[in-house]
């Protein structure tokens, strides 16, 4: 979603403008800008969400997890290539 | 990030339009039609999919052999009942992704990558490419037994899955890939249709819900069977896939109630055909005794033809048609998972509503993976039984770390604001959480220590 170059030139209508003066391809934007939520737009969900605080333990927790998870995996290998022969 | 607005608030400066915003307003402008003028149906309509994807998209190939094999060789006790407790198992993990995206409009390894730092981001993306290309090549390799039924080569099966890739990928829109798919996972029925064709004992199905006769064997063929038929409805690619394109398709905290139905529609269909092919695979045990033996899932036309001698050509039939599908859909939604995770941690476009030109990283992913295991089921001697039979397997071992940041992403209140995890949700995931890791570890450990002649068999 980051790399993408917008399609209009993001053309920023202010309030003053009235309905009447929209050009039609200017008209047809605003109707579809009005059916995405602002945190839906391309432009939002590039921006990074904020990195989460983790707890020391919680860190520890999930480095235990993934350790475990990955020798298990081995496991599962070792025992596919053995049966293999 | 937790936002309950309609739309862009009046007085704000909207941001620039992308041909990504564009197809998926055109899409939102729908819904919020249907809503509007109360047409639940239509909203209904407009609403299903990603959650019925995920699920007839795990009833795979591998797993439908597996579920006519437990059939096969166990007949239909305890499975008719444990089959349905898993996929609520599923429900349970996929409402949660399906919430996280709607709320957060984000795909779950992004959110990994950013919330939690790149190296879990990484580990998980890493796990789901591993998974998803063993899987994908079992895929294939169901293709290739239900054509093998009508003396059609492997050839064919890579040929018809590669095409099936290209032609969904090429309209650019996530609404018209999604509408493919789902039409072409309806015939995921077809293993019901196979399972009333066998004309089973509808007492001996009913006798079967009390969990008896508990499959015999020793303990590490039950363990197996465990890992196995888990890693048949839970698996990491449908945390991917079902979050992501909760966003790509434009779920907002408004249709979490309408993503619920469709998940729990999912999850019911899947159960119901997952059931309908392990009731086909018991046609082939009668009076306890499996009566075509050495039945091997994925050589030869396998189960199809044997369903073909004992129940008739029709049933024969209709598996393979399944097995075809099966595959089929599979292939679709486990390369379009591997997608949205390289697109998400690599940090460029990654959404089906962009064009190819925009989004060269996202479809690379998606047809170069469905493309290197194609290639792996040409190459001569390569042990497709064994990565078949090993697929579900390894998916159900990696499973609990995708599964322990899901339930962290649905309790991050900085995210999801008051659509967090409630404690019910919480008990329930944590249950299924050490489930799942207790079963996939304790076949990894006792398998490896049988193969090491540390234990006995």
């Amino acid at each position: 979603m980051k790399t993408e170059a917008p399609v209009t030139n993001g053309a920023h209508h202010s309030l003053d403008i009235q309905e009447q003066d929209l050009q039609p391809q200017e008209r047809f934007e605003d109707e579809l800008i009005m059916h995405l939520e602002r945190d839906q737009f391309v432009a939002e969900t590039s921006r990074p969400v904020p990195r989460a605080p983790l707890s020391t333990r919680a860190k520890a927790g999930l480095w235990a997890l993934r350790v475990f998870v990955v020798l298990v995996s081995i496991m599962v290998i070792y025992t596919f290539i053995d049966q293999l022969h | 990030m937790a936002s309950t607005e309609a739309a862009v608030a009046p007085g704000l400066a909207p941001p620039p339009l992308t041909e990504e915003d564009t197809a998926r307003s055109q899409d939102r402008s729908r819904v919020h039609h249907a809503r509007r003028h109360s047409k639940r149906w239509y909203l209904m309509w407009l609403l299903v999919g990603p959650g019925i994807l995920a699920m007839l998209g795990e009833n795979d190939g591998p797993s439908m052999i597996a579920y006519a094999a437990d059939g096969a060789q166990y007949g239909l006790g305890f499975f008719v009942p444990f089959i349905p407790v898993l996929f609520a198992m599923a429900f349970v993990c996929q409402e949660m992704c399906m919430r996280v995206g709607a709320v957060t409009h984000r795909g779950y390894g992004e959110l990994v990558l950013q919330r939690y730092g790149r190296v879990w981001g990484w580990f998980g993306a890493t796990d789901l490419t591993l998974t998803n290309l063993v899987t994908l090549v079992a895929e294939f390799i169901s293709i290739r037994v239900g054509l093998a039924y009508f003396h059609l080569s492997a050839g064919v099966a890579v040929a018809l899955g590669l095409a099936l890739v290209a032609f969904t990928l090429s309209g650019g829109r996530y609404w018209r890939w999604e509408r493919i798919v789902l039409g072409m996972a309806l015939f995921n029925g077809l293993f019901l249709v196979a399972a009333i064709l066998v004309k089973p004992h509808v007492g001996v199905i009913v006798s079967s819900l009390d969990f008896t006769p508990f499959p015999g064997g020793s303990f590490n063929t039950l363990l197996l069977l465990l890992a196995s038929t888990i890693g048949a409805t839970v698996t990491p690619w449908m945390i991917f896939f079902q979050q992501s394109a909760s966003a790509d398709k434009g779920m907002t905290p408004r249709d979490v109630k309408h993503g619920r139905y469709d998940t729990a529609v999912g999850a019911a269909l899947a159960a119901i055909f997952g059931v309908g092919a392990l009731i086909a695979g018991a046609a082939l045990l009668v009076g306890g005794h499996q009566v075509i033996s050495g039945i091997q899932g994925f050589a030869g036309a396998g189960f199809p033809e044997a369903l073909k001698h004992v129940a008739g050509g029709a049933v024969g039939t209709v598996f393979a048609l399944g097995l075809i599908e099966a595959g089929a859909v599979a292939i679709l939604t486990i390369s379009a998972s591997t997608a949205y995770a390289a697109g998400e941690c690599i940090g460029v476009a990654h959404s089906f509503n962009s064009s190819p030109r925009n989004a060269l990283v996202f479809y690379a992913a998606n047809a170069g993976i469905a493309l290197l295991a194609a290639v792996v089921i040409l190459i001569p001697g390569a042990p497709l039984l064994s990565i078949a039979l090993n697929a579900n397997v390894l998916a159900t071992v990696l499973l609990p770390v995708s599964l322990v940041f899901m339930v962290m992403l649905a309790n991050d209140k900085g995210l999801m604001g008051k659509w967090a995890n409630k404690r019910s949700t919480n008990a329930i995931g944590i249950t299924v959480i050490a489930f799942v890791g207790l079963c996939g570890a304790a076949y990894g450990i006792d398998s490896f220590l049988q193969t090491v002649h540390l234990i006995g068999s």
